[in-house]
């Protein structure tokens, strides 16, 4: 399977990263450098953006986002409410058992990955020491959960998540949920939202990976950026950059998910587990997948 | 030294002559891990002529320590004499604090399986750490306390051409500055300082 | 130098090189190999504005802090020398008073010199013609210049000939006896200079008093030990006054002539046994040569407190002894430093585990050996004592026998006290204040009395003999060729009751030279001449009279008994320039040079060597390093800085033969040696030549021996010794290798 490729692949990759130690990639040669070029005009000025990111801007951003997204949902529960769909009608089966496995390591490796990320950012809140430095770990060794069920993800819906006209008009309307009724609203398979949050854990889940390892394995050498003359340093901090931006926006958009999928629709994690979604559900959430459905005679 | 001192190093890039005394003395007198330089001397330009420098560096105990800034978990701590020191068993070893620093003073012994990172490691002035001061724990975890028997850092000390100056910035611009005044003006010209490290006012 | 004007010694010292306006440096590297005496040459720079100028084929870190670099080709430093000499004399940029006075035979260098122009140097050295008009200036101009050297120099076949002509560049400057002058030999290994007094060497006994009858009988009456006792020793009595094997070809008289190695004149035998105390004999050039001299030994006895890597090297299995000696630190005594000065050492822990101090194994093995009551008899002498305390009696046995060099000052208690005092001195002029006052710290020698205070300064006249000054030791006779060899008129040391030049004083001329008259007891007491007088009469007589007991006279550019009787260039024998080898050939072969056969000439034109071996060969050290290495590369940190051997090459020279930064390369010699090293890309180096550190061994030709390493004593680093590959050739007078100017050929490994 191409994930078993893939995970051999980055072990084989970081057993390299030991070995071939001779001549450090951040205090060996370029050590010097990187130190004449932290402030030159033609420099990438990373080293002073991540200071100036992490030591102002991150931990407000990520406090502003872990309590507001809950706050803004907890809004909407109370001033809209759920959308609850009727159980009369026929189940149509969405999700195969080879979705709904992947899905469920996915969601294990995400909710070990994004606290434990979390208590990483607001460390000093958390006395830092050995509770901290083990969610560190725990951070590092999800990522292989992550890795397993991510690469599976990405290929087995795909096809179903380019994009569609559907979408423009389903963000006109935010989807449909700043209002009671419930009128069919146009998407596929999976509507906008969820292609958003599809494509941001999937691509912006392997750059997670990427960023994620390089700041775990620190002292490598590529080509690629040898190549470019990116320094080492200077790729390390862009990645710590990348990763905190990215972060926060996986960050908002799992706390969406978790609301869509938990409490904004009643019944919603069911088609997780058993893979049949209720048909009122289907026709007025995706709608254009439904008539499709319809004209296929597959209901 | 004064209350108002901030301790500073400078390395006087014409008399240092790459000896390595000052990173050999630091490995030796705080018996670090082989591979961790928390001094080591550089040399710009070799071999080539009017252009070749050298320079002994370690982490420069900034006073607006970006380190110190980026801490997820807030391990540093800035003396009032301006030594930045961090505590070990508070550090999670992310790095963050090296992806901050221009100079790439923090460094990390590889710890343990899997890659992972122990704690961080980085010049201390010889200022130990926030263990109890000469305490046996503080002299493994960050080496020799020679700050707190009132001794100059063994890097300083052990430079062969007083290169690398330590102590307060005041002191040490003087010092400098007396060098470069000095010149033309013969042997008899001691710089300030000299007399106390010297015991030679002749 | 010894045979220029008398001592073959630093002539001022490290402090005094702070009053230097010029400082120029031949083969030597300070930066690297004295870092701490360094000082003061860069405050030279900062506070007298002194030019710094370095004459040396690779640009080290000493020449980083110069002003004036010149890349000179290896072993032509007698033409460099001769080119500034050109300008200087052309100009009139010489001291014709000084010469006059205190000179003899410039006028020979000044016809030699009137060759030497600009153009030719280039042509010989490969220092541009203006350059060398430049810093000749610089030098000239900028006095006083004092005139460094080291191994760069002396490590040739024509090294004596390379220390005679510094001298004599000093001399037509009138550097010499300055402050700030001064030719200033920078000794490397702590104490090399209190061996070299010592004379731990196979032609003089100790104090450099030779070995003719005469000095025997000195020494057997000094030490209370029967003269024909001491004759008796020797397979034969001629052999007493016969100069014995060097440090540097002692394997040819193991190998005794045999399968086309040098014959040697040993009386019939051959070399069978070796005793090496705190020698790194992989240190010594033609390392294979080396090892099979270890192979063939009967033999073989190692004194270290490391393992000397000899034993690693030799495939001797058998009869190899390896004793563990002290560390300097598990004993006490006195050390001699570069300037000539004493310092005391003292114990501060005992020696460890089974360790015996060298002084012990001496004394263990004199008394299975049936000698030790002679070997110890010199210590019990001065008081008349039983038994002797080591080490201060051996100090003042040291003090009360050597006169030629003036060691009557250095009693153990004087040394001791300096030593105490040390913060009591002058860091530049080394004058003492306080209670200390009167003496110069260390006591440098000459110390001609035991109230003395020494002389920092050699063949100062600015200063009184008791202050430490003198004039030029008068060694070589009265004349020469019917010119008078004595100083000019009016050029004695100050306040000397003699005021021009005066021969050595001996019992015959005391009264006559320094004008006195001597009692009757005086007259029974007094020793022959000033360098045997045990009753000290004479260096007493002198001080009152301000005179120095061993002359005043003029300093020789001339040795007639050398082969060249003025330095002259000659291409080292394997020389890149085989056009140059015709003009400037070397000198004829040698034989029995120190009981070896020794080849010059021949050696040179067996082939023509830079064909197949186009590269020059250069080695030199590093910082971190010291020595044969054993010791540095057994300490982590000092290993860790450079863990493996590498070769220092021109990126432009390693591309040509495809070799990358950090990719291994071999290194063949004309010896048919060859070791394999990692490449360093480096600008220190140009394109024609290769620098390579001496200090490794454990490796030979590609073979890493460390199994040979007795169970946890291997150092942390090991690599190939550079000496594998250095050529044949030594120097005409001293036998010392000539490992600074080789040829080579390299190879992608």
């Amino acid at each position: 399977m191409k994930s078993k490729q893939i995970i051999l692949a980055i072990i084989t990759l970081s057993t390299l990263a030991f070995g071939a130690n001779a001549d450090s990639a951040i205090w060996g040669k370029d050590l010097i450098t990187s130190i004449l070029g932290y402030d030159q005009k033609e420099s990438l000025h990373l080293g002073y953006y991540f200071t100036l990111l992490q030591s102002t801007y991150f931990k407000p951003l990520f406090l502003g986002i872990i309590l507001g997204v809950p706050a803004v949902f907890f809004l909407h529960y109370l001033v809209i409410g759920p959308m609850i769909f009727s159980h009369d009608r026929k189940k149509i089966y969405i999700f195969t058992l080879f979705n709904r496995i992947v899905h469920a390591i996915a969601a294990i490796a995400f909710i070990l990955i994004i606290p434990t990320g979390l208590v990483m950012m607001f460390g000093s809140t958390f006395g830092g020491g050995e509770f901290v430095r083990t969610c560190k770990e725990i951070h590092a060794i999800s990522t292989l959960l992550f890795i397993i069920s991510v690469v599976p993800m990405f290929f087995m819906w795909l096809k179903s998540m380019f994009l569609h006209w559907d979408d423009i008009k389903w963000l006109m309307i935010v989807g449909g949920y700043l209002n009671k009724n419930k009128n069919p609203v146009p998407a596929g398979k999976f509507n906008a939202g969820q292609k958003t949050w599809y494509w941001l854990a999937t691509l912006g889940g392997f750059v997670m990976i990427g960023t994620g390892a390089a700041m775990f394995f620190q002292d490598f050498r590529l080509d690629i950026l040898v190549e470019y003359g990116i320094s080492q340093i200077d790729f390390l901090r862009g990645s710590a950059i990348v990763h905190n931006v990215l972060g926060a926006a996986v960050v908002i958009l799992f706390l969406v998910h978790i609301y869509m999928s938990v409490f904004a629709i009643k019944g919603a994690i069911h088609s997780m587990v058993t893979g049949y979604k209720e048909e009122e559900e289907v026709e007025v959430l995706h709608s254009s997948f439904y008539r499709k459905l319809k004209k296929e005679n597959k209901i | 030294m004064s209350e108002n001192a901030r301790l500073k190093f400078f390395c006087d890039d014409d008399r240092c002559i790459a000896c390595d005394g000052c990173s050999v003395a630091c490995a030796e007198a705080h018996e670090l891990p082989a591979g961790i330089n928390r001094r080591k001397v550089v040399t710009m330009n070799e071999g080539i002529a009017g252009l070749e420098y050298s320079l002994s560096i370690a982490c420069m105990h900034c006073t607006d320590a970006p380190c110190e800034q980026v801490c997820p978990v807030d391990c540093f701590y800035i003396r009032e004499d301006g030594i930045v020191l961090h505590d070990k068993d508070a550090c999670i070893g992310c790095a963050y604090c090296l992806y901050a620093c221009p100079f790439g003073a923090p460094q990390f012994p590889q710890d343990g399986a899997f890659g992972i990172k122990g704690a961080m490691d980085k010049c201390t002035m010889c200022a130990g750490g926030p263990e109890e001061t000469n305490s046996h724990e503080e002299r493994e975890k960050y080496g020799q306390n020679r700050m707190a028997e009132g001794k100059v850092p063994v890097c300083a000390s052990m430079c062969s051409t007083k290169a690398l100056l330590v102590g307060d910035s005041q002191e040490i611009s003087k010092v400098y500055r007396e060098r470069v005044l000095s010149v033309g003006r013969g042997v008899k010209t001691q710089p300030y300082g000299w007399g106390v490290a010297y015991g030679s006012k002749i | 130098m010894a045979n220029t004007w008398g001592y073959g010694a630093m002539t001022n010292s490290l402090g005094d090189v702070q009053n230097a306006k010029a400082i120029i440096i031949f083969g030597a590297n300070p930066a690297v190999n004295h870092p701490v005496g360094f000082q003061h040459f860069l405050k030279a720079k900062e506070r007298n504005n002194a030019q710094i100028i370095v004459v040396d084929p690779v640009f080290t870190k000493t020449a980083a802090k110069a002003d004036h670099y010149c890349r000179v080709r290896p072993g032509t430093d007698i033409p460099f020398m001769y080119g500034m000499l050109h300008l200087i004399f052309k100009n009139g940029w010489h001291d014709e008073k000084f010469i006059n006075d205190r000179v003899y035979g410039m006028d020979d260098v000044m016809e030699e010199a009137k060759k030497w122009n600009p153009k030719k140097v280039e042509d010989v050295t490969g220092v541009p013609a203006d350059q060398l008009i430049q810093v000749t200036k610089a030098y000239a101009k900028s006095t006083p210049g004092t005139l460094i050297w080291a191994m760069g120099l002396t490590q040739h076949t024509v090294g004596s000939s390379n220390t005679r002509l510094a001298p004599i560049l000093q001399l037509a400057l009138g550097n010499m006896g300055e402050e700030g002058g001064g030719t200033n030999i920078l000794r490397g290994h702590d104490n090399v200079q209190g061996a070299t007094d010592m004379c731990c060497l196979s032609h003089t006994l100790p104090g450099y008093y030779g070995l003719s009858d005469g000095s025997w009988k000195y020494f057997a009456k000094s030490w209370g030990v029967d003269y024909e006792w001491l004759k008796g020793r020797f397979a034969a009595p001629e052999w007493m006054n016969k100069k014995g094997f060097t440090l540097s070809r002692w394997w040819a008289g193991v190998l005794d002539g045999k399968n086309g190695n040098d014959k040697i004149h040993n009386g019939g035998t051959n070399l069978k046994n070796l005793f090496v105390m705190g020698n790194g004999i992989t240190s010594i050039a033609q390392q294979a040569k080396v090892k099979e001299g270890l192979d063939n030994l009967e033999m073989l006895v190692l004194c270290d407190p490391f393992v000397n890597e000899a034993a690693i090297l030799t495939d001797k299995q058998d009869d190899v002894f390896i004793l563990p000696a002290a560390t300097q630190f598990e004993t006490s005594g006195s050390v001699t430093a570069t300037n000539r000065s004493a310092q005391w050492r003292s114990k501060v822990v005992e020696p460890m585990y089974e360790s015996k101090t060298d002084e012990d194994i001496m004394f263990e093995l004199a008394k299975r050996l049936g000698f030790y009551d002679q070997f110890t008899a010199g210590m019990k002498v001065k008081e008349n004592k039983k038994d002797y305390k080591w080490p201060e009696d051996a100090t003042d046995e040291i003090a009360r026998i050597i006169k030629t060099i003036g060691l009557t000052g250095w009693t153990a208690e004087r040394i001791k006290k300096h030593t105490k005092n040390w913060h009591m001195f002058d860091q530049i002029s080394g004058r003492g204040y306080g209670e200390m006052k009167g003496e110069y710290y260390g006591l440098p020698w000459p110390v001609w009395t035991e109230t003395h205070g020494g002389s920092p300064l050699l063949y100062n006249i600015n200063r009184s003999v008791k202050e430490g000054g003198m004039g030029f030791r008068n060694r070589f006779g009265l004349e020469h060729d019917g010119h008078d060899l004595l100083a000019g008129k009016g050029s004695a040391p100050k306040a000397s009751s003699n005021k021009d030049g005066y021969p050595e004083i001996n019992a015959k001329n005391i009264e006559k030279v320094l004008g006195i008259k001597l009692t009757a007891d005086e007259k029974k007491r007094i020793g022959k001449n000033w360098k045997v007088d045990t009753s000290n009469i004479i260096a007493e007589k002198c001080m009152e009279q301000g005179m120095a007991p061993y002359g005043n006279a003029k300093a020789r550019a001339k040795v007639w008994t050398f082969p060249d009787q003025i330095p002259m260039h000659r291409e080292p024998l394997h020389s890149p320039r085989e056009d140059l080898v015709k003009k400037y050939p070397s000198y004829e072969d040698k034989g029995n040079h120190y009981r070896v056969d020794t080849q010059y000439k021949s050696k040179q034109t067996e082939k023509n060597w830079s064909k197949e071996f186009p590269i020059n060969l250069v080695t030199g050290r590093l910082v971190n390093m010291n020595g044969a290495g054993m010791e540095n590369r057994a300490s982590k940190y000092l290993a860790a800085l450079t863990p493996e051997m590498f070769c220092s090459i021109n990126p432009d020279l390693a591309g040509r033969y495809g070799i990358r930064d950090g990719s291994m390369m071999w290194i063949h010699s004309p010896e048919g040696t060859k070791i394999k090293v990692k490449a360093k890309y480096s600008h220190s180096v140009s394109e024609d030549r290769i620098f390579i550190p001496f200090h490794f061994a454990g490796h030979f030709q590609g073979e890493d021996l460390s199994h040979k390493y007795p169970s946890g004593t291997k150092p942390y680093a090991t690599g190939e010794s550079a000496n594998t590959v250095t050529n044949y050739g030594y120097d005409i007078i001293t036998q010392i290798p000539e490992t600074k100017g080789g040829l080579c050929r390299i190879e992608f490994a």
